[in-house]
């Protein structure tokens, strides 16, 4: 009997445990909310090593670059405009101010305010150090590349920096300051470069920013903690929590209940449900990406020889003028997305001087086919010359919901002049294969900017890297060399460039969007930085109503 | 013939089991007539208003690209019928032939097709997908109903062959030996029509099994490629909007349940029906 | 005894040899390689290619690859990641607990509930209460579980706010609470995930072990257990109970690799931090390190499963191990 009792005593013991657990880690979350001020901002991407230099191959990511951007003070920050040549639209960070010397040497001075976070002050040294392996291409390949105009950089005296560069050109502050921020030589000198990666300093990596590394919970998140004494002001949000989700739905549900206080590019298709969420604010940020359809010049199987159907910029122009490219915006954007002039994402600084995309015109399209001798001989709806239709694939991978969406629009679209399209959706690594190899007709690329335009030579100049489809065009190509080295109005000849490759019609360029990104309410003063988006969160602040409980 | 009638009958005098095939012949039905009936699940009428609830007009309501989702689970219906159908057609077919072989011959080629059974039976069968899929990229329809229903004989050809020794036993087989009769003839006389009960559950049941199999391959984005409307990966599409369109996942997925669960009611009472002891 | 189980345990690492090499071959198949992403939406030069091939190792043939990837194996290092820059090991042993955890909970609840349902079902066959679990248990193994959790996530989560939609732990948690409170914490990030893994599982044990107790219950034994008076609660537990334990030890077995791939996709659903979505992302990333690593990690613990079910089966039923 004893026995039997025994047994059904298990099962309540088990619920009374499980009701108390339950009920302690309930009031353990509410007075915790209440005392400290935090927030929580959900990503996709963990960091792993947010260490400026340490950032190459697979460590280039948001994830890292968001961390790094708390922990590690630039010289000086890009100002609202983004504007990245000369040096007006900067502001002072780690260098309180700055001298040019002469046409290639650039003087910075380091704020004698600055520390880093174990309190050692920050001196022209560490700039030194930083530099020394920021430039080492074995080490850092990516960012070496981009340094590779600075020839030397030396210190005179314990906070002065020079900067020297092997010609004049436009972008040399940005250069400067954009690509590294400053790491202390004093923690990392002894640790041979090539171990950096696995030493206890990635692990818990020290820097001079607003906020300090406290830990990181693996899958889950990195804490953060306001410096008490940050030179520029201390943070009034005291704790920073970047949470990990890789699933978009599950961010997306980690934000809608509660559980997270912002997040970056809120995926179209749900904006609206987040706007009707009250304690959340949506923030239009311009992005830095950019969709175009790029037409392959070569043939696929022969790279030797033109492309059997759009090596004749007739028929690509006929197909930027086929496409109804506001609407297709509208649908997958709403309102906050933009049709580009030129490979141009919401990011660069030169769009403001572009001029409008151009509207749709299908009658001419439909002539430019014609003129091209394009005819539909078996009225089967689809254009047809010697033959062979007028048959084109859409090559684009399988992870991007947004290109799959208006892959399928422009599918319609297209047929209505005529032209069929066959899209093929491949799984990411065989996409980029094929992409680099030139092996598709139609390529649904999309790409993320950096804030210099000196970035579109890859993909548009003659020998870019990233030039997959062979075009080429001598006179672009000059007119960006001048438009980099400062000759003139750099706008201008940027502009000039835009135009002949869109009159060149080597892509069509549908969309260039400002993505939502979503606030909770109690914290006010609250900037997105489009570069990167929580640059700005050391001058947010938090409402002074508390908040009642984490409403879950 | 009798048998299989006698069977069919006394499923359907369990209540479960009539629920299911009414069910399963609801879906069939739907899945054959429905997609004339209904609006071109491709067609994106007005893409600026998608994701629109369930109303008039829309029964399930429209999915992010303005398709109706009825329209799409319809025609899904067709395509996860059509594929399970003819994978399980192929399963059964060379599970009974390998367990005729095997329980008639006997000896050697039974002990080395038993392992063969033995082993593949180790393996966890989205596992075995999962390997030939991810190296070989977009499968048309056809290879994956042939990978799918070449994966799925191993029990059934256990279930067979245990038939086979049975009827073995009960001597009537060497009753026709002895008469002279062809080997042929008694396989196909004698040995199939027993086994047939037992063939009849596993390929009901296993209809079931292979349309979560492939909504699981779909929604992978290994198996039915979009646009072509497939349960599992309408469940796929649907995950970014889950927050503003829960009705584009929602309906997918009680199809699947509805399907499946209607062939194990059905599968459930056959069985009964063929082995009383496990009802 | 002892030169059976020799055998077996040697053909479980057979098994896991073929599996290595097996996968190996697999990976470096499928077209793309690690360093392809990279070139993904920014531009890439042939220096960086260069010196991220020869760190990751990637420079050397295929056979090469392998073998330096057994060496290291043989001395325990399964190498670094290439996308977390750690190594393989530190990263497995980190994100283990959390799939133990969620497989665990998921395995308790089956042997507890999914068990007693079933005999339950099986002691008082035929009666309403037994119609009605078979619906409910058919119900629940209709359910594509990546569906289920995506429903749950939603309904429970986001609309109705009754748990956490995602994720362990809550990251606000003050560092002074005390572990009843981690532990209540942990626990009601747990549920959704077990419960949608659980509802599957749950229904095939449910019917699994209400046919094996069937079987039983017919036999001559429980018939005299009956016939000498012993009731009915001492005959179904003590005597039949343990017979009918062998389908669902081979359940154990079968449902182990089931729950590490289902656990993929409750994992990412959830953002639960365990070794399913570490394993999800290695594979977009083409992390051949990690892939290996994890994979043979699932591949050790399958071939494990399968190894203690049939010792287990042995050492039940002596005549398992002469055949």
């Amino acid at each position: 009997m004893g026995a039997v009792s025994a047994a059904r005593w298990r099962p309540r013991l088990t619920v009374i445990a499980v009701l108390a657990m339950w009920c302690s880690s309930r009031a353990g979350a509410q007075s915790e909310s209440a005392t400290t001020t935090g927030i929580v901002i959900v990503t996709g991407q963990q960091a792993t090593t947010p260490v400026p230099t340490l950032m190459e191959g697979a460590a280039n990511s948001v994830g890292n670059q968001d961390v790094a951007d708390q922990l590690f003070l630039r010289l000086a920050e890009m100002g609202p405009k983004l504007l990245t040549a000369g040096d007006r639209d900067f502001v002072p960070a780690l260098a309180r101010s700055w001298t040019r010397r002469d046409s290639t040497t650039l003087v910075f001075e380091i704020d004698p305010r600055a520390r880093w976070h174990d309190g050692v002050p920050v001196t022209a040294r560490d700039v030194i150090f930083t530099f020394k392996r920021a430039k080492n291409p074995d080490l850092a390949p990516r960012v070496s590349e981009l340094l590779r105009q600075i020839t030397s950089v030396t210190a005179e005296g314990e906070s002065r920096v020079v900067f020297r560069f092997a010609r004049a050109y436009a972008e040399q502050f940005y250069d400067a300051t954009y690509h590294v921020a400053p790491i202390p030589a004093h923690l990392l000198d002894s640790i041979p470069s090539d171990s950096v990666s696995r030493s206890s300093f990635a692990a818990s990596p020290v820097g001079s920013g607003p906020y300090r590394w406290v830990r990181s919970v693996p899958g889950q998140f990195v804490e953060l903690a306001a410096v008490p004494d940050f030179f520029l002001g201390r943070p009034k949000i005291e704790r920073v929590i970047l949470r990990t989700a890789v699933e978009p739905s599950a961010r997306l549900n980690l934000l809608l209940s509660g559980q997270a206080d912002a997040m970056d590019i809120i995926p179209p298709p749900s904006v609206g449900r987040v706007a009707s969420d009250t304690t959340l604010r949506l923030i239009a940020v311009p992005s830095s990406t950019m969709g175009y359809l790029l037409f392959n010049q070569r043939d696929p199987k022969n790279r030797a020889r033109p492309h059997s159907i759009l090596a004749d910029s007739r028929v690509r122009r006929a197909i930027t003028l086929g496409l109804e490219r506001n609407q297709l915006v509208q649908a997958v954007f709403g309102s906050h997305g933009m049709v580009p002039y030129g490979p141009v994402s919401q990011l660069l600084w030169i769009r403001h001087r572009s001029p409008r995309a151009g509207g749709p015109n299908v009658s001419e399209a439909r002539r430019l086919l014609a003129a091209t001798g394009w005819g539909d001989s078996d009225a089967d709806g689809t254009l047809d010359r010697e033959g062979r239709p007028l048959r084109l694939v859409l090559s684009l991978p399988n992870t991007s919901g947004i290109r799959r969406q208006m892959a399928l629009l422009i599918q319609e679209q297209l047929r209505r002049i005529g032209v069929q399209i066959e899209i093929q959706q491949l799984e990411f690594p065989i996409y980029l294969e094929r992409r680099s190899a030139g092996d598709f007709d139609v390529d649904f690329s999309s790409v993320n900017q950096d804030p210099s335009p000196s970035g579109l030579t890859q993909s548009w100049g003659c020998t870019g890297g990233n030039n997959v489809a062979g075009y080429c065009d001598r006179g672009v190509d000059s007119v960006m060399e001048q438009a980099i080295g400062g000759r003139g109005d750099p706008g201008e000849k940027w502009i000039e460039a835009l135009t002949k490759i869109e009159q060149d019609a080597a892509a069509t360029f549908l969309y260039a969007p400002a993505f939502m990104y979503a606030v909770n309410r109690r914290f006010r003063g609250v900037t997105i930085t489009p570069q990167s988006a929580w640059l700005s969160l050391r001058k947010w602040s938090v409402s002074p109503v508390p908040i009642v409980g984490r409403s879950h | 013939m009798t048998a299989i009638l006698q069977l069919l009958q006394s499923a359907w005098r369990n209540p479960r089991g009539r629920t299911g095939a009414l069910l399963l012949a609801i879906v069939a039905i739907a899945a054959l007539v429905g997609p004339w009936l209904l609006p071109d699940p491709l067609a994106q009428p007005d893409i600026l208003a998608g994701g629109l609830p369930p109303g008039p007009g829309h029964p399930f309501g429209t999915d992010q690209l303005s398709r109706d989702v009825l329209a799409r689970v319809v025609n899904g219906a067709r395509i996860s019928l059509g594929v399970s159908v003819l994978a399980v057609a192929l399963s059964v077919t060379l599970g009974a032939a390998v367990g005729v072989v095997s329980g008639y011959w006997g000896g050697a080629i039974d002990a080395a097709l038993m392992r063969l059974v033995d082993g593949a039976l180790a393996i966890p069968r989205l596992f075995i997908l999962l390997l030939v899929l991810a190296v070989w990229e977009r499968v048309p329809v056809l290879a994956l109903i042939l990978i799918i229903g070449a994966t799925g004989w191993f029990a059934t050809s256990r279930l067979v062959r245990g038939e086979v020794l049975r009827i073995r036993e009960e001597g009537y087989v060497q009753a026709a030996e002895a008469l002279g009769a062809r080997r042929r003839r008694i396989i196909f006389r004698h040995l199939l029509p027993n086994a047939l009960g037992p063939l009849l559950v596993a390929a009901t049941l296993g209809v079931g099994d292979v349309i979560l199999l492939e909504a699981g391959l779909s929604f992978l984005g290994l198996g039915i490629q979009p646009p072509t409307p497939s349960w599992g990966s309408m469940i796929l599409d649907s995950r970014e909007v889950m927050v503003s369109a829960p009705w584009a996942g929602i309906f997918p997925g009680l199809a699947i349940v509805i399907t499946v669960l209607s062939a194990n009611l059905f599968g459930d009472a056959l069985r009964d029906a063929v082995d009383p002891r496990s009802a | 005894m002892g030169g059976w189980l020799l055998r077996r345990a040697l053909q479980a690492v057979a098994t896991l040899v073929v599996a290595i090499v097996l996968l190996f071959v697999l990976m470096r198949a499928a077209p793309g390689d690690p360093l392809f992403r990279l070139s993904a939406d920014r531009p890439i030069s042939q220096k960086e290619i260069e010196v991220l091939r020869a760190r990751y190792g990637l420079d050397q043939p295929v056979g090469r690859q392998l073998l330096a990837f057994v060496g290291g194996l043989a001395r325990g290092d399964l190498g670094v990641s290439i996308e977390y820059g750690r190594p393989v090991t530190s990263l497995l042993v980190e994100r283990l607990p959390a799939t133990m955890l969620l497989g665990g909970s998921v395995l308790l609840l089956n042997f507890t509930v999914g068990l007693w349902l079933g005999v339950r079902q099986a002691v008082r066959r035929g009666a309403r209460e037994d119609r009605w679990l078979t619906t409910l248990s058919l119900t629940g193994y209709a359910m594509p579980s990546f569906w289920l959790g995506l429903v749950l996530a939603w309904l429970v989560g986001v609309e109705w706010r009754l748990l956490p939609a995602a994720g362990m732990q809550d990251p606000l948690l003050s560092s002074d609470a005390g572990v009843l409170a981690r532990a209540g914490d942990v626990l009601r990030h747990l549920v959704l995930p077990v419960l949608t893994l659980s509802v599957v599982s749950i229904a095939a044990t449910m019917r699994y072990q209400r046919a094996a107790m069937l079987e039983v219950l017919h036999l001559p034994y429980i018939v005299t257990a009956r016939a000498k008076g012993l009731s009915e609660r001492v005959v179904t537990w003590r005597h039949a109970w343990r017979n009918a334990l062998f389908p669902v030890i081979t359940l154990f077995g079968l449902w182990l690799p089931i729950l590490v791939t289902g656990s993929v996709f409750v994992e990412a659903v959830f953002a639960w931090p365990g070794l399913g979505s570490l394993a999800a992302g290695a594979v977009g990333a083409r992390d051949y390190p990690l892939l290996m690593g994890a994979s043979l990690l699932v591949a050790a613990l399958v071939v494990a499963g399968g190894f203690l079910t049939d010792v287990t089966y042995a050492l039940l039923d002596p005549r398992v191990r002469i055949g």
